[in-house]
């Protein structure tokens, strides 16, 4: 079936229930509709909440319940990604079979959790994501793949792909994603939205978690508009108590930075692969190519260059031992909760090989990889201070390439590896903490969407927010409809 | 010979050069001729480096910025200068006439704020116990009382200001080594918030988020004159404090308006109660605060009381110095071995290296939540309790005598664990990464100085600023001098 509704963007569906042409019940049971439509095809979603979703939209419709009346997104369907942002009371997987099979129950509401509820949004249901959120693919094992709605053949990134699939085929406007070395920007790209990695410290990661023991995952969102990327950033922005570090607050809302456009910048752009002579596919560079063309017209001064740390192969160092470190890490907690040690048995080859190596990681090895990591982010953040404003990157080395190449469970590393040209541009700001943007600027020569990624100094989403606004207008995205939609 | 200079503060010092009356070189010279008077006494400064200041003096009076002309002196741990000796209170370094390669960021703050440096004080091997006696370089002798700890581990700056050496010293603070310092000297010691000033690039902010940097002074205005000088975020630093709204010395004589304090004067760790003298330096400050019209009712924090977070913690430290011992090895270019460290450093290297990555995640992401059930206390929200302020003693005893901290081959660790007893204020707000001040408002009757902590909620410099001043105005110590001063 097809609805108008699946048309419209967070802000739009909003607006609706705020001028009373549409309640919040008839928004979630129209989102429901479109779910059940879409999920055998996407399989976007690992479990729904849809009662809980039905109680919660007929509470809202009477201006009841967590979320005010004057809430910006009162009764608006979202989706949460099955990883790590909890709820108390209901299931909690992080793409593991284990926890669904022992009925795993979270015990307590992770701070952002909360405040998209706050905010309005009615959530129904959790996303697929690959096991622990380690790949850049969504093909976990105990939840099958996510499909990509513009080809269902082909992956729809990771490791937010089921938030990404389900906000690209219309299924909700908008979901929560969470991105530790792309996870956001990566899955953005491959389905054609926009994903906004925030700044270390923007976004609380609390309670559960600790921006100081995972200092590469950041959490936000993925959304089909630029507006709503700013609009959402409104609600999930700013300090928890205890938080143990805090991004620079901005003094005005996102949403407002709308239609103001920066003063001249000095930009970047980069289309070489780093530290390699690999070639990067055409139709990424071309995505780049486009967005500093159209920047270059609005009046920036676009030219090659970029950080030259991001060629060294240093760039690298701390990954390794920091994701094995969190893949045993992050399987010692689950197992605590749900009272058993995990084994081999209970996670797939590639989460066992990283573990297995994670577990024999001393705690001087572990500083030595923190210590590369900012060593890396000192030499490249010395860009921004040396007077350049914006870096643009392709978002992808490497169209997305179909389902089975990045995840190979005979041989985990041979796919494993295979990131390496098809992500080579978005980890570099989790080391460093800065924030990061894919907008779906093009399509590749096989319709597939095409995202330019764009890399601001510490702290500056507003930056991007402005930048990616531009975008928006002069190669607008929002009429392109995959193959897959509502 | 006594001048006039030394009952200076920075901020009069600078005054003098300002306008005229006064050369950077006469300060320097000045500053100088104290040392090589007190420091056969007090042992506090450990590296001369009188040439290289008189030099300067002569040539530019130091940078053109506030402090244009004053003389300072280095903690002989953090703020590296290029060339110069550095031995972080290491026979192991001193035996290698260690020199570093690089200047540290903070120290670069310093001199483009037009400080002199002539010279660097001492501190225990690594910084580790809250007394500066370290092998390498003897005892700092407490000015108040000679043969008393001076604290530690900035004990060497704090003996030197108090003193009356020079007016302010750098010195840092990974468990309470600018606060405990400052107790035992009389001193003002402002820990400010994680990523207020740069610990970089010697420093990892992730790893080593323990750690924070600043000065001791003997006013409130200079510590805040320094505080404006040398904040801000270099290029790749990891966490960067929410930047200040105007300058900080604006603060000091702004009304605080009526604050809601607690007080604690129990142990927050249990075990030793503390010192009555201690008791009552606290309870002397609330009187003195309730008089200025502010609330004070006996309540603390909960969330960091708990024997396994302490347990916990102690690998995080011992991981840190295993990390140090290795590192300072590559830069040497020998593995330092038992014979080239003293007995707690040894013992406290050889429990880190058993600590896992995986241990090392855990225990940070503990401390993380025990931050934010601590952080309810300051919060205003609604789930907060809405303090502003907490008051404790700083320590748990007066300055103690010189060898009560040592660790000895059969009980290596003793150091460590008699030092819990001293000490269970200060190092939780390490872990939250808020700020805290000592300030001298008490002295018991051997005459010796007795000092109070207030703790704000993070971010807010500013709080403690203006309640310093209120404090220091009410209850003024700037006259009061010790036994051995300039």
């Amino acid at each position: 079936m097809g609805d108008d509704l699946a048309q419209l963007d967070a802000t739009a569906q909003a607006a609706l229930v705020r001028n009373g042409d549409a309640t919040p019940s008839e928004l979630v049971e129209a989102a429901i509709a479109r779910i059940e439509t879409l999920q055998p095809t996407l399989n976007a979603l690992t479990t729904n909440r849809f009662e809980r979703a039905l109680d919660d939209a007929k509470l809202a419709d009477a201006g009841e319940g967590v979320a005010t009346a004057d809430a910006p997104f009162r009764g608006v369907p979202f989706l949460l990604k099955d990883l790590a942002i909890p709820m108390a009371g209901e299931p909690a997987y992080d793409g593991m079979r284990a926890l669904k099979e022992a009925g795993y129950v979270a015990t307590e509401t992770s701070h952002l959790a909360r405040r998209w509820q706050e905010a309005g949004f009615i959530i129904l249901g959790r996303t697929n994501t690959p096991e622990l959120g380690i790949m850049p693919t969504t093909e976990p094992e105990a939840y099958g793949p996510t499909h990509n709605p513009w080809d269902t053949d082909k992956t729809a990134g990771g490791s937010s792909g089921g938030s990404a699939a389900a906000v690209a085929s219309g299924m909700v406007p908008a979901a929560h994603a969470s991105d530790g070395g792309g996870s956001i920007r990566i899955p953005a790209a491959c389905c054609g939205l926009v994903g906004l990695k925030t700044s270390r410290g923007r976004i609380s990661v609390g309670p559960g978690s600790g921006e100081i023991a995972r200092p590469l995952s950041v959490q936000f969102a993925v959304t089909r508009t630029v507006r709503d990327a700013a609009a959402l950033l409104d609600v999930a922005a700013g300090p928890e108590p205890g938080d143990p570090f805090v991004a620079p607050h901005l003094a005005r809302p996102y949403a407002d930075l709308l239609g103001s456009e920066p003063s001249p910048l000095r930009i970047g752009l980069m289309t070489t692969m780093p530290g390699t002579d690999e070639p990067v596919h055409p139709d990424c560079v071309a995505a780049a190519e486009t967005a500093a063309r159209l920047l270059e017209a609005s009046g920036h001064k676009v030219e090659i260059a970029h950080p030259s740390a991001l060629d060294t192969p240093e760039r690298l160092d701390a990954f390794i031992p920091i994701w094995s470190t969190m893949a045993a890490s992050n399987m010692a907690r689950l197992g605590r909760l749900i009272g058993r040690e995990l084994g081999q048995d209970d996670v797939e080859p590639l989460t066992w090989l990283l573990a297995d190596h994670g577990h024999k990681v001393d705690s001087v090895a572990y500083t030595d990889a923190l210590f590369a990591m900012q060593s890396f982010a000192r030499r490249y953040m010395q860009w921004w201070s040396d007077g350049w404003d914006l870096l643009i990157t392709p978002a992808l080395g490497e169209p997305p390439p179909d389902l089975g190449v990045l995840s190979t469970p005979d041989d985990p590393y041979v796919g494993f590896g295979k990131g390496a040209t098809f992500t080579p541009y978005t980890p570099a700001a989790n080391q460093n903490g800065q924030p990061a943007i894919s907008v779906p600027i093009s399509q590749g020569a096989d319709g597939m969407p095409a995202g330019v990624q764009l890399i601001a100094d510490y702290g500056r989403e507003d930056l991007l927010i402005q930048l990616a606004a531009l975008l928006e207008v002069g190669a607008p995205w929002s009429d392109r409809r995959p193959a897959v939609h509502a | 010979m006594t001048d006039d200079f030394a009952t200076l503060d920075a901020t009069s010092q600078a005054e003098l050069v300002r306008t005229g009356q006064v050369s950077p070189l006469e300060l320097v010279d000045a500053a100088i001729n104290r040392v090589e008077k007190l420091n056969p006494e007090l042992n506090a400064v450990i590296h001369p480096l009188f040439e290289r200041a008189r030099a300067e003096a002569a040539k530019t009076g130091g940078a053109d910025g506030p402090f244009h002309g004053v003389p300072i002196l280095f903690k002989d741990l953090g703020c590296q200068v290029e060339g110069e000796p550095y031995h972080e209170g290491m026979k192991f370094l001193k035996g290698a006439d260690f020199r570093p390669k690089h200047t540290d960021n903070l120290a670069k703050k310093y001199f483009d704020a037009g400080f002199i440096l002539i010279g660097r004080t001492n501190t225990p091997e690594l910084g580790l116990v809250p007394t500066t006696e370290p092998v390498a370089h003897g005892a700092t002798h407490n000015p108040w009382q000679l043969g008393r700890t001076s604290g530690g581990s900035s004990g060497g700056s704090a003996a030197a200001v108090a003193s009356g050496m020079v007016p302010v010293a750098h010195a840092n603070d990974g468990g309470g080594s600018i606060r405990i310092p400052a107790s035992c000297c009389g001193l003002v010691g402002l820990k400010p918030t994680r990523g207020r000033t740069s610990t970089g690039p010697e420093l990892n902010d992730i790893s080593q988020f323990l750690m924070t940097e600043l000065c001791v002074s003997r006013t409130v205005r200079d510590t805040a004159a320094v505080l404006d000088s040398v904040n801000g975020p270099f290029p790749g630093d990891a966490t960067q404090a929410p930047p200040p709204s105007r300058p900080y010395l604006d603060e000091v004589g702004t009304d605080p308006g009526k604050l809601k304090i607690g007080i604690q004067t129990t142990n927050p760790i249990g075990g030793t109660p503390i010192h009555p003298d201690c008791v009552a330096a606290a309870e002397n400050a609330a009187k003195l605060l309730e008089s200025l019209g502010h609330t004070v009712e006996v309540a603390a924090p909960k969330g960091f009381d708990s024997d396994e977070l302490i347990m916990q913690f102690g690998a995080v430290w011992a991981a840190d110095c295993s990390y140090l011992l290795t590192d300072w090895g590559k830069k040497v270019g020998r593995e330092p071995t038992a014979d080239d460290v003293e007995i707690l450093t040894w013992a406290l290297a050889e429990m880190g290296k058993s600590v896992t990555a995986t241990q090392l995640v855990e225990a940070v992401t503990e401390a993380m939540k025990a931050n934010r059930v601590a952080a309810q206390w300051w919060d205003k929200g609604a789930d907060g309790d809405g303090f502003d302020l907490l008051l404790t003693p700083t320590l748990g005893e007066p300055p103690v005598k010189h060898g009560t901290f040592d660790s000895t081959p059969d009980d290596p660790l003793r150091g460590f664990f008699r030092s819990a007893g001293f000490v269970p204020y200060t190092a939780q707000f390490n872990m939250s990464g808020q700020p805290g001040i000592s300030l001298p408002l008490h002295w018991n009757d051997e005459r010796l100085p007795i000092g109070v902590q207030l703790v704000a909620a993070f971010g807010r410099e500013d709080l403690l600023l203006r309640v310093a001043a209120q404090l220091e105005t009410a209850q003024p110590w700037v006259d009061r001098r010790p036994p051995v001063f300039a």
